[in-house]
């Protein structure tokens, strides 16, 4: 320390060159808050990026949901083993002939088939295995059909059958949505709050091993918001670099567990993987920018606070 | 070495900066000030008044009590007293580092009671203070030090630079300008503090035991220079236990059990 003292000395004054900062800089001190904020930013930048991905796949499977319906026709007696595929044409010509309706399809029975595969496995399956007969019907844009009548009318003419507009499933979705929705708002509370926590924590630790120089400050005349304006600045650029850290640390991450799950040939549903959007690199900015606020605020605050309950009378 | 502070003199800027402060601060004045009798005019302005002053730390004893006085502005004087008399106590009063108990201190035509909190920073731009302890920022250099009160006033630096070095030429520290505190000596710290607290030209100098931490050559040269100061129109306070540096026409103020006795410009208090 001497040394580098005599070192300094021994400069001569370059009135050109930029003057010290008035607060000091602390790494040791700083370094704990800084990796706070950065895992604070990662968890919140992920928390985002998940809410996101998961609205778009909520969104997607709603729209691919929407103006779809599917008839199984069940045989004509309970009990018996299959379908007349006589019956399949006769619902066909019935449900085209609705206004609603689009396009009438009669699936194969291998589309059948593999809908049992995920109880059965992949082997092959008995000739005589009754399979109901499924027809996917297409609704014109914005057109809706009422189930129950569209039931009746079969059931009138003889053909039994069930139809599933998967509203069922659009519900689900919904719901769970929601659920993740609630708790990502949760999550993202929980990091504001720790963010200020450690914000305050970290300020007030600031002015106790900065003590002396805030009686230097106040003694100079220095107004509250002046040293209140030296911390924040100081905390908020930091907040500012943690955060682009952590949200940058999150995109890649994300990233990485797209490519994880394209090579195995799966889709991460609540990451935006290998797609990343403009609106999740706009979270990943945003980030760093409301870490920074929030923590400019918060010391702010604290300065004010302390120096008026401690140093000024 | 009064050459050298004319230079200083040339400080226009933050000389025209801190009188536009003392004319905010006179127009509060007459606005907020309720006590008539207190002269408020530009002439008195740096007048210290003490009125039947008390002062006690929560509910102890009284350090100060009934304390009265009025030092007038260009005045210079010592405040003597032993150790733990309250002399430390009646300058932080003066500096607004806390608030009386009793009684009435005016100070810049203001009764200090009626200051609010948010006033105080500009009021403590008109004084300037030093301590025993020097209070410099070690990771600052001397001319850094001493140019802070200009950076914190939000000065341009290269409106105050040749003013900074040249107050250190005449404080005697022209070349230990780059100098850290640390490797200062005890006077070269004190001088370093003195140049800090007048590099605004303030209207109140407050010293508390300034010799307290040199030997005595250095102690006579550093009362020599608040002289000096003094001369150029500041109200001088200086707080010392160390009689034998003060020159015999002071104006001193003896504080003993929380009275005050003294002669003030021939007058007699207490």
């Amino acid at each position: 320390m001497v040394s580098k003292l005599a070192d300094l000395n021994k400069q001569q004054l370059d009135l050109t060159a930029k003057m010290q900062p008035i607060l000091p800089y602390d790494k040791k001190n700083d370094r704990p808050l800084f990796m706070v904020l950065v895992i604070l930013a990662f968890l919140a930048t992920l928390t985002l990026l998940a809410t996101a991905s998961g609205y778009r796949a909520a969104a997607s499977w709603s729209h691919n949901l929407q103006g779809k319906l599917t008839v199984q026709i069940k045989p004509a007696i309970e009990g018996a083993d299959s379908v007349n595929p006589g019956e399949a044409e006769r619902a066909k010509t019935i449900l085209s002939k609705l206004e609603p309706v689009a396009l009438v399809t009669i699936l194969p029975p291998e589309y059948s088939k593999s809908l049992l595969e995920p109880w059965l496995g992949d082997v092959a399956l008995p000739e005589d295995l009754p399979l109901p007969i499924l027809l996917d019907v297409r609704l014109h844009g914005g057109q809706t059909l009422d189930t129950k009548q569209v039931v009746a009318i079969l059931s009138g003419v003889g053909i039994r059958a069930d139809i599933d507009d998967h509203s069922q499933w659009d519900e689900e979705i919904k719901r769970t949505i929601s659920a993740a929705r609630v708790l990502s708002y949760l999550a993202l509370g929980l990091i504001i709050i720790a963010s200020i926590a450690a914000s305050i924590f970290a300020t007030r630790a600031g002015l106790t091993s900065q003590r002396r120089l805030m009686d230097v400050l106040h003694q100079v005349g220095a107004p509250p918001s002046y040293t209140a304006r030296l911390l924040s600045t100081r905390f908020a650029t930091s907040g500012f670099k943690a955060g682009g850290i952590g949200a940058l640390a999150a995109l890649l991450v994300s990233v990485f567990v797209g490519m994880m799950f394209s090579t195995s040939g799966g889709f991460s549903y609540f990451l935006p993987g290998l797609h990343l959007s403009l609106t999740d690199i706009y979270l990943g900015i945003a980030v760093p920018s409301v870490l920074a606020l929030i923590i400019a605020a918060t010391s702010w605050r604290t300065v004010i606070k302390t120096l008026y309950s401690e140093i000024y009378p | 070495m009064k050459r050298m502070w004319r230079s200083s003199e040339k400080m226009s800027r933050v000389n025209i900066k801190r009188q536009n402060e003392h004319k905010n601060t006179g127009q509060h004045i007459s606005k907020t000030h309720k006590n008539p009798n207190i002269n408020s005019s530009p002439e008195s302005d740096a007048n210290i008044h003490f009125e039947r002053v008390g002062f006690r730390y929560g509910r102890e004893g009284e350090i100060l009590s009934d304390v009265s006085f009025s030092l007038p502005p260009g005045s210079m004087t010592f405040i003597i007293g032993p150790s733990g008399a309250g002399k430390s106590t009646l300058l932080k009063l003066i500096y607004l580092h806390m608030r009386q108990s009793r009684g009435h201190i005016t100070l810049f035509g203001r009764d200090t009671s009626q200051i609010e909190r948010k006033e105080i920073p500009a009021l403590k731009r008109r004084m300037g203070i030093v301590l025993q302890d020097f209070r410099l920022i070690d990771h600052l250099n001397v001319y850094e030090n001493v140019a802070l009160p200009l950076r914190v006033a939000r000065s341009k630096r290269e409106d105050y630079r040749e003013d900074v070095l040249g107050l250190l030429k005449w404080v005697g520290l022209g070349s230990r300008a780059h100098a850290l505190p640390p490797t200062l000596s005890g006077g070269e710290k004190q001088r370093a503090a003195i140049a800090r607290a007048v590099i605004t030209k303030p209207d109140i100098l407050i010293a508390d035991e300034p010799t307290g931490n040199v030997d005595a050559d250095m102690g006579r040269r550093l009362i020599r220079l608040f002289s000096e100061l003094n001369r150029l129109g500041t109200t001088t306070i200086i707080a010392t236990h160390n009689t034998a540096l003060i020159p015999e026409d002071a104006n001193m103020l003896s504080i003993e059990h929380g009275q005050v006795k003294g002669n003030i410009n021939g007058e007699q208090i207490g």
